[in-house]
């Protein structure tokens, strides 16, 4: 199976020799230096901002405007793609290097069906017209899709996300490549899809000896499935080296922050140790003249100012720090952070919110043959002040429906709700105080703030419907920036403006204005940066502590889940399935679905 | 708001031409040598002052009553300038409020908006605006309110159009959740959304106000013809095209010109506002 072709350097498919990017201003990718042996899959990891996806735009020859290669060279199977003509450049691509996108649903084209798109690039490789279909569906049976046939008739939009990505994979193993490049392209799939699709890609990698470039800004999924790892930071590659290395005694302080950002699923409960501040903006890199890292390094000593050197270890693996060799690290004491944001108050209280045998159904279909379909069935539980409740499910679940049945933004069909013992209506008295006592702050942190507002004014948006003084509503903002950790000199800046993580911490304060009793999270750190995800959680606990506010969290990510919450519930088909003890639930799970979650946060695979 | 916008080249010329015309229609009185009505009978179809037989007593000759050109050109910008104002901003009003009213709250309310819009574009625009004007009877108010009766339809069609697309972003329900009223959602949320197509639209709708003026004048049913006017200009001097170009040129030169300026408005307006929206996030330490 496995395709041998001439290689100017047997066994070395792509060799990356102190590569550097510049656009007019600065150096944004920094003497890259590595290879890429035949068989293996490489981990480019790092957050964003990092410079991940311009490398694999230098292997496409697809910079942005403004961007060149200033240094380095960059040969793929002895050939250097940096001067080699732009028609054998071309024809490298698609048939031995190939592209796996992140939005696969984008990537193809929706007005050809999958057979014709198929067809397209079978007559870029060559192939003869006779052996197409048949060769697709070799194609689709590899990645595992039931019924090629049918899949071949369809069009993009009639698939799921998952398909459309099983679809693209199965087009570039198709064309035999040396090489596939993976940018993101698992980052939009929920986790259940994400570890299919890895599987598949190991499975088929391994089959057939192809080298994989996996860029993800995820390390927990990048140990999971790559032989080496390749962390960047700012445009430089701070660590390079085999993933057991890495893992086991990361070398560089940015990628021992990464692996302590994330909030683990096993063992101790721990206080997770933020990075301070972020990634540096583009603009900002000509004024680092030393090493990028150093003004969040909790070592850098005097010896950071100057720009540090790429040096091999002994172990093999390849660093560049220069600051301390990781011998007198400053961290935070654990002990004192645990102190801090400690699992206190867990629903000793009685409950304010109940929620009693909620229904809902969608109608679906036209009119002869309508029908209800359940949404929700039966869901009781109730959420005492100072509770965090996790809610997890696979996608389809009910969760985002449920939050927005709480909200009041839905009727529910059947069951009812109390609020502080007075049940909650449709009418606009109930309406009135339920949007005071709970608050739901949205998935998507850049699409829920009007971007012609300004900070402060969308901190303090639900006083615009309140006689309020103006001094007063400014003491207010100020407050509330303080709370979630905004600095003030951010206050005329709109949505646009700030990062993501800036964008999040403005969402919860705003929904925080009117202190509610519940705030419902959906999905409120996903998409967000580890460093960044950290920030956030710690700043739940400590509003928690503070305001004894009670939190909803729905989340696919169970570590999360379990870092905040004392108490799960897992939602499958619109029912509450199990729920209990976040600890108890996580360590003997009785539901197969719960299990199923489980496994799939460990990436456990399971084989077809 | 701290938003710098970067106009361009074309922004600052058609914002110019349109600043001096209003200086031009303001100070009209001062500038004009003659009095637009004043007829001089002895001094007929004079041509322009710098050809033969022309005098710079009248710079740009005289019409058939022996009127002076110059002075009806700059009054006539008077007529232009109301027109292009008053037209955009009226019909700006109403199509965009029955517009907003149509995207956000949609069901019956949108649907018989647009009915009616549907209705209303059916019908021709010109035979439309001459019916009015023949109902009303020609003045300069009634021309304005033809042109807005007439055009306000395109506004409402746009701005719904836009308001649907906003009004499922997240950020309308935020509002909601925030404690908005409807109509504070209309106002704070959708409105600023909404405003830069609406600059565009006003500064194009100029243009065509300008334009059916001047229809509406060349078939005599603009202001009264005592009334200096650059469409009657052109229609009064379309007789003697050949034999005194002067009295059709300046004028025909003068409209063309008032419109593309309006265009390069619109034009220019909409690349700064696609700049302003796609500018780049700048991240600042977080703490």
């Amino acid at each position: 199976m496995i395709a041998a072709k001439a290689h100017g350097a047997p066994g070395r498919v792509l060799e990356i020799r102190g590569l550097s990017v510049d656009t007019e201003h600065a150096q944004v990718l920094q003497g890259i230096d590595f290879s890429l042996e035949q068989g293996r899959i490489l981990g480019i990891v790092g957050e964003s901002g990092a410079g991940k996806s311009l490398l694999s735009k230098v292997l496409g020859r697809a910079l942005p405007e403004g961007f060149r290669v200033s240094a380095g060279s960059l040969s793929f199977a002895g050939q250097d793609l940096l001067v080699c003509p732009a028609s054998a450049h071309r024809d490298l691509l698609g048939k031995r290097i190939c592209f796996v996108p992140q939005d696969a649903q984008q990537a193809l084209n929706p007005v050809l069906s999958i057979s014709q798109q198929f067809n397209e690039h079978f007559e870029r490789l060559g192939l003869a017209p006779g052996s197409w279909s048949a060769m697709a569906q070799d194609a689709l049976r590899s990645v595992q899709l039931a019924q090629p046939e049918r899949v071949l008739g369809q069009y993009p939009h009639q698939l799921s996300g998952g398909m459309c990505q099983r679809v693209l994979l199965a087009m570039a193993f198709a064309s035999q490549p040396d090489l596939i490049v993976c940018d993101e392209a698992t980052t939009a799939l929920d986790p259940a899809t994400q570890l299919k699709i890895v599987s598949l890609l190991r499975d088929l990698q391994r089959d057939r000896g192809t080298a994989v470039l996996f860029i993800t800004h995820d390390l927990d999924l990048a140990a999971h499935l790559c032989d080496q790892l390749l962390v960047l930071y700012a445009g430089t590659m701070v660590e390079f080296g085999s993933t057991e290395q890495i893992l086991s005694a990361p070398g560089h302080p940015y990628t021992r922050a990464l692996l302590n950002a994330r909030p683990a699923l096993t063992g101790d409960w721990q206080a997770l140790q933020p990075l301070c501040g972020q990634m540096p903006s583009m603009e900002s890199l000509p004024s680092l003249e030393g090493c990028r890292f150093a003004p969040r390094c909790g070592q850098a000593g005097p010896t950071c100012q100057q720009p540090p050197s790429l040096q091999q270890q002994a172990d093999g693996r390849w660093l560049r720090c220069c600051g301390g060799q990781w011998a007198n690290a400053v961290t935070a004491s654990p002990a004192s952070m645990d102190a801090r944001y400690a699992l206190g108050l867990l629903g000793s209280a009685p409950p304010f919110l109940r929620v009693e045998n909620l229904g809902q159904s969608d109608r679906v279909g036209r009119w002869p043959n309508r029908r209800l379909e359940p949404r929700l069935q039966g869901i009781d539980f109730s959420i005492a002040p100072g509770e965090f409740i996790g809610l997890v499910g696979p996608s389809g679940s009910g969760k985002s429906s449920l939050a927005r049945i709480l909200m009041g933004l839905k009727a529910p069909d059947t069951g009812r709700l109390w609020l502080n013992g007075e049940p909650l209506g449709v009418d606009r008295a109930s309406w009135e105080r339920r949007r005071q006592a709970v608050q739901l702050t949205f998935q998507n942190s850049s699409t829920t703030l009007n971007p012609r507002r300004t900070l402060s004014e969308l901190l303090t948006q639900s006083l615009d419907h309140q006689a309020v003084l103006r001094s007063e509503r400014k003491a207010r903002a100020e407050a509330l920036a303080q709370a979630v950790g905004l600095p003030l000199e951010l206050f005329s800046r709109l949505p646009a403006q700030l990062s993501g993580g800036q964008r999040q911490r403005l969402n919860i304060g705003r929904a925080l204005c009117n202190l509610p009793q519940l705030l419902i999270a959906d999905e409120i750190v996903s998409g967000l940066d580890v460093s960044v995800q950290a920030q956030i959680l710690n700043l739940l606990l400590a509003l928690r502590r503070e305001h004894k506010i009670a939190l909803l969290l729905i989340s696919h990510d169970l570590g999360v889940v379990r870092y905040l919450c004392g108490r799960v519930m897992v939602m499958d088909q619109g029912r509450i399935v199990e729920s209990g003890d976040t600890a108890k639930v996580f360590s003997a799970p009785r539901h197969p679905v719960t299990r199923q979650l489980l496994r799939a946060a460990r990436y456990e695979v399971e084989h077809a | 708001m701290s938003v710098a916008v970067a106009f361009g080249w074309r922004v600052k010329w058609a914002s110019g031409y349109w600043l001096m015309l209003t200086l031009i229609a303001l100070f009209a009185p001062v500038l004009a040598p003659h009095s637009p009505q004043m007829q001089d009978l002895a001094h007929t179809l004079q041509p322009v002052a710098w050809l033969p037989g022309g005098n710079w007593h009248f710079p740009l000759g005289t019409d058939v009553l022996g009127r002076c050109q110059f002075s009806r050109l700059l009054f006539g910008s008077r007529v232009v300038v109301l027109v292009a104002f008053l037209a955009a901003l009226g019909s700006a009003v109403i199509g965009t409020t029955l517009g907003l009213l149509a995207g956000y709250f949609k069901g019956w309310i949108e649907r018989s908006i647009m009915f009616v819009v549907d209705v209303w574009m059916a019908f021709p625009a010109v035979v439309l605006a001459m019916l009015l004007i023949v109902a009303l009877g020609p003045s300069l108010g009634n021309v304005v309110l033809a042109i807005i009766l007439v055009d306000w339809t395109r506004f409402c069609r746009v701005i719904r159009s836009d308001t649907l697309q906003l009004a499922n972003q997240p950020y309308v329900l935020a509002a909601r959740i925030a404690g908005a009223s409807q109509l504070s959602v209309l106002c704070r949320e959708l409105l600023p959304g909404v405003l830069p197509t609406l600059i565009v639209l006003c500064s194009l709708q100029m243009g065509s106000a300008i334009v059916a003026e001047s229809i509406l004048a060349f078939v005599g049913m603009s202001v009264g013809p005592a009334e200096a006017s650059w469409g009657a200009m052109i229609a009064q001097g379309l007789g003697y095209a050949f034999s005194a170009p002067w009295l059709v040129l300046p004028p025909i030169i003068a409209t063309v010109s008032a419109i593309l300026a309006s265009i390069m408005l619109g034009t220019g307006l909409r690349y700064a506002a696609r700049t302003t929206s796609s500018r780049r996030v700048s991240r600042e330490p977080e703490r």
